[in-house]
């Protein structure tokens, strides 16, 4: 069953803007990371010139079933480097170098998918040169499965990503972002390559299921970040990409439909869609204001932005969105700390709440492209704490971690499993820094990770609702986004003060599971079909 | 006989008008250099941050000087501007007697002027600058004689860092915030400009004191100065109300073909090459097409460089004097609180349009290289997916370029006027120089 607009629209008006958040903390809680990259074992660089300027991801994903989040870092012109998690419940942050299988050079992003839906997490390594997919093999292994899948590599800058399983598919479809033609020496400007659009390939019942020859997605603009996302609630996926102003002609930001066994369709002016011209880096979402769409954070040099939808719904909602990042207090366009007064340059975002206070915040992830003096060269990453009246503030330098290194992907993810969601950035020409979320003052949470049975066995597409007092926490489970980063594995949700939750889920496939009970401080797994079932 | 004879005749001339062509059609390597160099620099000015219209006018105008200073210093045509633009002394000279080759004083020269005018962009750039440098030097050196090339390469270097020593003290040479002043005081009062969008670096104006950098040609920035705009007035019986109702009124009827010119010359900063450096493609446009000597060459893009910085000067000295807000405070204030310009309104005061300004200083100085009534097409957008346009003279193109700035509701009919008038005055300073014998 697909949920209405209208009903999302209704929930709307119950929780937003007017009624206070119940469980929303009066007083802002200041969360507090404590930096333990060397005490945790994480030594890992991501080195290159030109062709490096932008990339240098981190994957976090759990390849043992422990539990634990292992980390793969992109190395650029360097070998990835792959740790395995060795920290214990609430405790230190550790980690152990692991031969993996993944250490491949030239690679810029990474993102963990199970691709085969055996529950054993892949992954995709873009490069500069051939991507790959690495099949999971379990125990952290990995090998390639370019082949074995039907997988064309392609020879390019990739710098994007995101997945779907479109409607009824039992194979994913993988939206593959690159950059310019790294040949073209003198004029790069106007040389983006095509994005690549692998969608499964139509195969007899019975037979292995593999990817068909990707599709160009034309007009491609120099893509920094994909993300799928189902924006007006409809069930059809659509592709979200955020492009680099910097290399195109005549682009935009864009957003393309995949209606099922049609070719993509990209939505225009007359759609609704409004032209955006940015310095595109990376893209975060989460339903911020609670009307069941989800807003969409862009990064870009200066000023950022955050879309939310602003069009008219006479007919369903129409892909129009205004900028509220200014009213939000989510620009981030200049340093707060370090006193660099220059613009800054933005990479990886996430929204996650940080200090459990039941509503979500942002991190982005901040450093000069090289060397370019119009821009700030000492630019701390942003940590900005949603407050009670729906606006941001910058906690980054109370929170301890400020840092002035070249950052470029990130992940926010509990790393010892204590509730609390620690930091890890990756550093362009700098070792990756690693920030345990020691917090002593955060309010409650749960986590969760959600199973089906058959393919996508991660449910991505999928929206997640956590309810707690008067309000409902949505987030859309997505494979995708940020800066050349991806995650997989447990989702956090902070719940203040409240020591339970009503959770359900909305599967890919429109099927609506009934709310459930759930007590805080707990992990649990949510199977398709069956109740909330604890982990420990 | 005399028939054969006057076959094979007209033969021969048909084959020597071909070879004609042949020969013109071919770029010669001094204007290679040159237009390679020029390519470049429009592609730096629309992504290097720091280059909106201002400063890339400036950047025009010390790269037409250094590019004309590098060829007059060797040719018995042209006249150094030194002692004519302001404060530009006497450029170093080519030793009497020496062999040099243009095509290598050029690349040195330019190579250097655009590395040092753009040194703040970013990674891609300073490749190109670095590789275009190498290929045109590997390219013009070829077959000459090592002391040709590097005497040629180090007068190039001379003249570039004359011209750059000049430039440093206009005013013009830093550039903070990519402009946007960190402290600024608004103005108060109904009339006066407040920031139009919600972009949190463009709450302040973009370059307040340009006004005050050093002239070109122009004597001083107030030697083109307006008068004032139509007195404020909320009234609907006041010139101000029936100008702002002019640009509500078009924007709610727009023609397909009025839509297209408020695109056309929209040259926004970092997705085209700015307004001044539209016009400069068009005069690089038209010199190919004329397959115009080197001479001709740098004496437009000097003449050009120079009368559109000093366009900038002028009209932002008329600017902050007025200080007049823009169309979509005004008719959101007093109109109709949802409206919004076709396309985005600058970060800075109304009153004169910029781009008229610029635009009939620099249809002035096409007009006196090339003639009234000049047709032509402009290409400047045409790898943006901007569809060609056709006029039949500078002056159309500069009429359009300004009554753009109404359809595209960002300027009230006052400013696109005056600002035309402003830029005829402008051009005279530029038109007055001497720069032949």
């Amino acid at each position: 069953m697909r949920i209405p607009s209208s009903y999302l629209v209704a929930a709307a008006a119950l929780w937003f803007p007017d009624l206070p958040l119940a469980t929303a903390a009066e007083k802002l809680v200041i969360p507090h990371f404590e930096e333990e990259t060397v005490s945790a074992g994480i030594d890992s660089l991501y080195t290159g010139e030109w062709e490096y300027t932008v990339g240098g991801g981190v994957a976090s994903f759990d390849c043992n079933d422990d539990g634990f989040a292992d980390l793969l870092f992109a190395g650029g012109s360097s070998p990835a480097k792959f740790y395995r998690n060795k920290s214990s419940r609430a405790g230190p942050l550790r980690f152990e170098l692991h031969n993996s299988g993944l250490e491949f050079e030239a690679v810029t992003g990474a993102y963990p998918l199970d691709i085969d839906s055996d529950s054993k997490t892949d992954l995709v390594l873009l490069r500069v040169g051939e991507n790959l997919l690495m099949r999971g093999l379990g125990g952290c292994r990995f090998e390639r499965a370019n082949e074995k899948w039907g997988f064309d590599g392609g020879d390019a800058w990739s710098t994007a990503f995101a997945a779907v399983w479109e409607r009824g598919a039992n194979w994913p479809t993988l939206a593959i972002g690159n950059y310019i033609d790294r040949f073209e020496e003198i004029t790069p400007w106007g040389s983006c390559t095509d994005n690549w659009l692998h969608r499964p390939r139509t195969t007899e019942r019975g037979t292995r299921p593999m990817f068909a020859r990707p599709i160009a997605l034309r007009p491609s603009f120099c893509a920094l970040s994909m993300l799928f996302s189902d924006w007006d609630r409809s069930g059809v996926p659509t592709l979200r990409i955020s492009n680099d102003r910097e290399y195109y002609k005549g682009g935009q930001e864009q957003l393309w439909r995949l209606e099922p066994n049609l070719p993509p369709r990209l939505y225009a002016a007359e759609d609704g869609w409004k032209p955006l011209r940015i310095w595109g880096m990376g893209i975060a979402s989460y339903d911020l204001n609670f009307d069941g769409f989800p807003e969409y954070f862009l990064t870009s040099m200066a000023d950022n932005k955050l879309q939310s939808l602003s069009g008219p719904e006479a007919h369903g909602p129409k892909p129009t969105y205004a900028d509220i990042a200014f009213a939000k207090g989510v620009t981030a366009h200049r340093p707060y700390a370090g006193g660099d007064l220059r613009p800054s340059t933005a990479w990886h975002a996430q929204f996650e709440d940080v200090n459990n206070d039941g509503l979500v915040d942002l991190f982005v992830a901040k450093g000069n492209v090289a060397e370019m003096p119009d821009f700030a060269q000492k630019d701390p990453s942003n940590l900005l704490l949603q407050t009670g009246a729906g606006k941001f503030e910058e906690v980054g330098e109370r929170a301890g971690v400020v840092n002035f290194y070249r950052a470029r992907g990130a992940a926010l993810t509990d790393l010892n499993l204590d509730g609390l969601l620690d930091l890890v950035i990756v550093n362009r020409w700098d070792r990756a820094r690693l920030w345990r979320n020691n917090s002593r003052n955060a309010g409650r949470w749960i986590e969760l990770r959600l199973q089906q049975p058959g393919p996508n066995r991660d449910a991505i597409g999928a929206w997640l609702e956590v309810r707690s007092g008067s309000k409902a926490m949505r987030r859309e489970i997505t494979a995708g986004g940020g800066h050349a980063s991806g995650q997989n594995g447990w989702w956090h949700f902070g719940l203040a003060d409240a020591r339970e939750a009503e959770v359900r889920v909305i599967w890919p496939d429109g099927a609506v599971s009934p709310w459930q009970r759930a007590n805080s401080d707990r992990f649990y797994t949510f199977r398709k079909h069956e109740t909330l079932r604890p982990w420990e | 006989m005399y028939a054969l004879c006057r076959m094979i005749a007209v033969l021969l001339i048909v084959l020597a008008w071909d070879a004609r062509i042949d020969a013109g059609a071919a770029e010669k390597p001094s204007e290679k250099v040159l237009h390679s160099w020029y390519q470049l620099t429009l592609e730096l000015v629309r992504h290097t941050p720091t280059y909106s219209p201002p400063v890339a006018s400036r950047a025009f105008a010390y790269l037409g000087t250094t590019a004309f200073e590098a060829v007059a210093t060797g040719s018995e045509e042209l006249i150094s501007l030194a002692g004519q633009l302001t404060e530009l002394g006497t450029v170093p000279r080519r030793t009497r007697g020496q062999t040099y080759n243009d095509a290598v004083v050029i690349n040195a020269a330019m190579a250097l002027a655009a590395q040092r005018l753009f040194n703040n962009t970013g990674p891609s750039g300073q490749r190109a600058l670095r590789k275009l440098e190498a290929k045109l030097g590997a390219e013009m050196s070829a077959g000459l004689m090592p002391d040709v090339v590097a005497r040629s390469q180090s007068h190039g270097r001379d003249v570039a860092r004359h011209v750059l020593a000049w430039s440093r003290s206009d005013g013009g040479s830093a550039v903070e915030n990519m402009g946007f002043p960190l402290e600024y005081k608004l103005s108060e009062g109904a009339a006066r400009w407040v920031p139009t969008s919600t972009i949190a670096q463009q709450q302040k104006p973009l370059l307040p004191r340009w006004g005050e950098n050093r002239s070109f040609a122009m004597p001083n920035a107030a030697a083109c100065d307006l008068p004032a705009p139509p007195h404020y007035s909320e009234e609907k019986s006041s010139p101000f109300y029936r100008e702002a109702l002019e640009v509500y009124d078009l924007s709610r009827n727009l023609s397909a073909e009025q839509r297209a010119i408020a695109r056309f010359w929209s040259d926004d900063p970092m997705l085209s090459p700015t307004p001044p450096g539209h016009w400069i493609s068009i005069a690089l446009q038209i010199l190919k097409r004329e397959n115009a000597s080197l001479e001709r060459s740098v004496e437009l893009l000097a003449r050009l460089g120079v009368t559109l910085a000093d366009s900038f000067i002028a009209c932002w000295e008329t600017k902050y004097q007025y200080d007049l807000l823009r169309p979509v405070t005004y008719i959101r204030r007093v109109i109709d609180p949802k409206w919004e310009s076709l396309i985005s309104t600058p970060p800075f005061p109304e009153y004169p349009s910029g781009h008229s300004t610029q635009s009939a200083a620099a249809a002035a100085v096409l007009t006196f290289m090339f003639g009234d009534n000049y047709e032509f097409e402009d290409k400047t957008h045409e790898r943006d997916g901007i569809v060609p346009r056709r006029f039949s003279s500078f002056w159309a193109a500069a009429e359009e370029a300004a009554i753009s700035r109404l359809y595209g509701g960002i300027h009230f009919r006052t400013a696109i006027k005056r600002g035309l008038e402003q830029g005829r005055c402008v051009s005279t300073f530029a038109l007055a120089l001497r720069m032949r014998r």
